[in-house]
């Protein structure tokens, strides 16, 4: 059934379009959009592995020299993108599901909004060609603007208006990267890329190849918000509505994991590929960290500690044996949960007190006990507390740097696990145990439902993971075994 | 020889663009730069391009920019 | 005709030089989205000059016109193709920048960027 794989871009693109176009129907549009959120953790589960062609332009054989060329662009579906695809799903019904409960009359853009990130990430994992990733990285851009813009928080068209600046800065000089790998070897296949490089065609020490590595590379770092652009990135975290700041974070993972995948099929060979991974991995990981300590506005401070998280990805990635990239993958599918866990959790203490400011909060486990059990267990899946599934892939990481012969790196990430920790725990504390400050008036407003729900699905979700890790593991090492 | 100068009238008309204190003017000025480019392509063997090209880079970006110069303010201060 | 790709080559660097320059040191906020305009069409000229082939001709085949000779004489047009979705997404982006630009107009009553973008971090120094 490989017809199902380019349904998985398609069915949110058309609904997307479709909600838009017929949003005064405020009641079949609700009904449609839950319906649509419903199918896209579905379509990835029903569907066979496989290779989709469009057009059904099949591969072609050069007989003189031997190589094989891709025409068509080319999807493939595999066990990893089943596993991000369907997270990614799972996540955007909750966040389509928690919109559609709050506000009684919906905004057709909105969901425009959300749906195309949704179909936007899918692609960028799906595809296969270099050129159709960076144009799905554009519209996944639109989109987190879109969706940052939209929320009604204080400055929030300013933070979108920077953010769009700094992509559209950066997104041209990956055009331009992408532009020397097609000078090259005149293909944005990444298959046929990397034949090319790997067999010897291309010069790897050639200068243009090393520019197209540092241009490809300036527009990775802006789309997982590695620095220099963390701050930029926790920020949109912070100025967007909680659900869609879930959403976002997701796309962020995502978008950062196909990029890297893809510059590891064509630049393993490099061996200062690595070493910039690794660096700017370790960058983030202390500044979001040591940033996120000095935060008062716990929203920047989940923003900081999510940028800090995707460090531990880039660490796995940089290390690049096989066991070290199954953690880094393992840890961003941990991540996409644990942190989606956080900011609706998070969200609905916003809801429920009007406050951001920690100093003013306080006292908060008498009022709100379900929400804050959650968020108590979330945030110690995100330190790495076990039985969470944040435990399992921190382990895996010290014990693959520990096996690349690197032990200085699992000692700095087990301290940026401890303060990451830290952190939680004093934000914690001063939310919810301390006594409650006088001038704070918690009115008895119900935390929404639907907010609840969701964490418990997320929580059910970060458990699963975290007893049972080789269900997933060992699909994602056999993956990475593949491209290496 | 055309497209010699066409590249010039392209880095002039930036550049001009740029230090204009009028930002209609500035507008305009892009304008020129996106309808040589556009003509550049043409050279350059690629008619599917200049077309577009010549539509979003000559009508489409100018037009934008002059609809917000009107909506905000003309001068650059 | 090496001398004209040369040359495209370095009007393309320039445009993405003046385009970042603009976009990074100008203070008034239009002029830095038309940096940025710029720095999409450095980056277009660039991948057209890839497919570009001196002497060649126009990579469409018409009927009557043998296959060898066109296959050796093209130019080569997957690059094109690139740069035609590239520029609508160049357009469609700096609709929405200038669309935020206009709805900050409102707000502030200036242009420049450093009152219209700096609130945010003076909103965060007063956090801390």
């Amino acid at each position: 059934m490989n017809e199902l794989i380019p349904l998985m871009v398609i069915v949110p693109l058309i609904s997307a379009l479709i909600i838009s176009a017929f949003s005064k129907f405020n009641k079949v549009t609700k009904i449609f959009a839950l319906i649509v959120a419903v199918c896209l953790p579905l379509i990835p589960l029903l569907s066979n592995y496989g290779l989709h062609y469009f057009g059904g332009y099949q591969p072609i054989l050069d007989n003189v020299t031997n190589v094989v060329y891709h025409p068509a662009i080319t999807y493939s579906f595999t066990f990893l993108q089943q596993v991000f695809i369907a997270m990614i799903g799972i996540l955007t019904f909750l966040v389509v599901f928690v919109y559609l409960t709050k506000y009684r009359k919906v905004s057709g853009p909105y969901l425009f909004l959300l749906f195309l990130g949704t179909a936007a990430v899918t692609a960028m994992l799906l595809t296969d060609d270099i050129f159709h990733m960076f144009v799905f990285f554009e519209i996944l851009a639109l989109a987190q603007v879109g969706i940052v813009a939209a929320s009604s928080i204080d400055y929030s068209y300013e933070m979108a208006l920077k953010y769009m600046i700094l992509g559209s800065i950066g997104s041209p000089i990956m055009l331009l990267g992408i532009g020397f790998l097609l000078a090259i070897t005149g293909s944005v296949n990444v298959t046929d890329i990397a034949a090319a490089v790997h067999n010897g065609l291309v010069d790897i020490k050639s200068p243009v190849f090393l520019a197209s590595l540092g241009l490809i590379f300036f527009g990775w770092l802006y789309a997982s918000g590695f620095p220099p652009f963390h701050t930029i990135k926790s920020g949109i975290y912070s100025k967007a509505e909680p659900h869609g700041a879930a959403l976002l974070q997701s796309f962020t993972v995502v978008s950062m994991i196909s990029i890297v995948l893809i510059m590891i099929r064509i630049y393993s060979s490099l061996p200062i590929f690595e070493v910039f991974i690794v660096f700017f991995s370790i960058l983030a990981m202390i500044l979001g960290v040591s940033l996120a300590l000095t935060q008062t506005d716990f929203r920047r401070m989940i923003g900081f500690l999510a940028v800090g998280e995707l460090g531990f990805i880039g660490l796995g990635i940089g290390l690049g044996t096989q066991f070290a990239i199954t953690a880094g993958l393992f840890q961003a599918l941990n991540e996409i949960v644990i942190t989606a866990l956080l900011f609706i959790g998070f969200g609905a203490i916003v809801e429920a007190t009007n406050e951001v400011d920690t100093r003013k909060l306080g006292g908060l486990l008498a009022y709100h006990p379900k929400v804050s059990l959650m968020l108590l267990l979330g945030g110690l899946a995100m330190a790495g507390v076990p039985p969470f599934n944040g435990f399992q892939s921190k382990l895996m990481l010290v014990q693959a740097s520990l096996s690349c012969g690197f032990p200085e790196l699992s000692i700095l990430a087990i301290m940026v696990s401890i303060a990451t920790f830290v952190v939680f725990v004093k934000t914690f504390y001063v939310m919810f145990l301390r006594p409650k400050p006088n001038d704070l008036e918690v009115e008895g407003k119900e935390v929404p439902r639907s907010m609840v729900f969701a964490m418990g699905i997320l929580l059910i979700i970060i458990l699963a993971l975290g007893l049972f890790p080789d269900m997933v593991v060992n699909g994602i090492s056999n993956f990475v075994g593949g491209i290496l | 020889m055309l497209d010699f100068v066409l590249m010039i009238i392209i880095i002039l008309s930036a550049i001009l663009a740029l230090i204009q204190k009028d930002l209609l003017k500035a507008a305009i000025l892009t304008g020129f730069s996106g309808g040589a480019l556009a003509v550049l392509f043409q050279i350059l063997l690629a008619p599917d391009v200049a077309l577009t090209q010549a539509i979003v880079g000559a009508a489409i970006i100018p037009v934008f920019i002059a609809l917000a110069v009107k909506k905000t303010q003309r001068e650059d201060s | 005709m090496a001398q004209t790709q040369l040359a495209i080559l370095l009007t393309s660097i320039a445009l993405v030089v003046i385009g970042l320059y603009s976009a990074i040191f100008i203070d008034n906020i239009i002029k830095k989205i038309i940096g940025i305009s710029f720095i999409e069409e450095g980056a277009n000229l660039f991948i057209v000059a890839i497919g570009y082939k001196a002497g060649g001709v126009v990579p469409i085949l018409m009927p009557g016109m043998d296959t060898s000779w066109f296959a050796a004489n093209a130019a080569y047009p997957l690059p094109f193709g690139l740069v035609l979705t590239s520029i609508v997404i160049g357009a469609s982006t700096l609709a929405v920048m200038l669309a935020l630009v206009m709805v900050l107009y409102r707000r502030y009553g200036t242009l420049s960027t450093k009152v219209m973008l700096a609130d945010t971090s003076k909103q965060e120094e007063y956090n801390e």
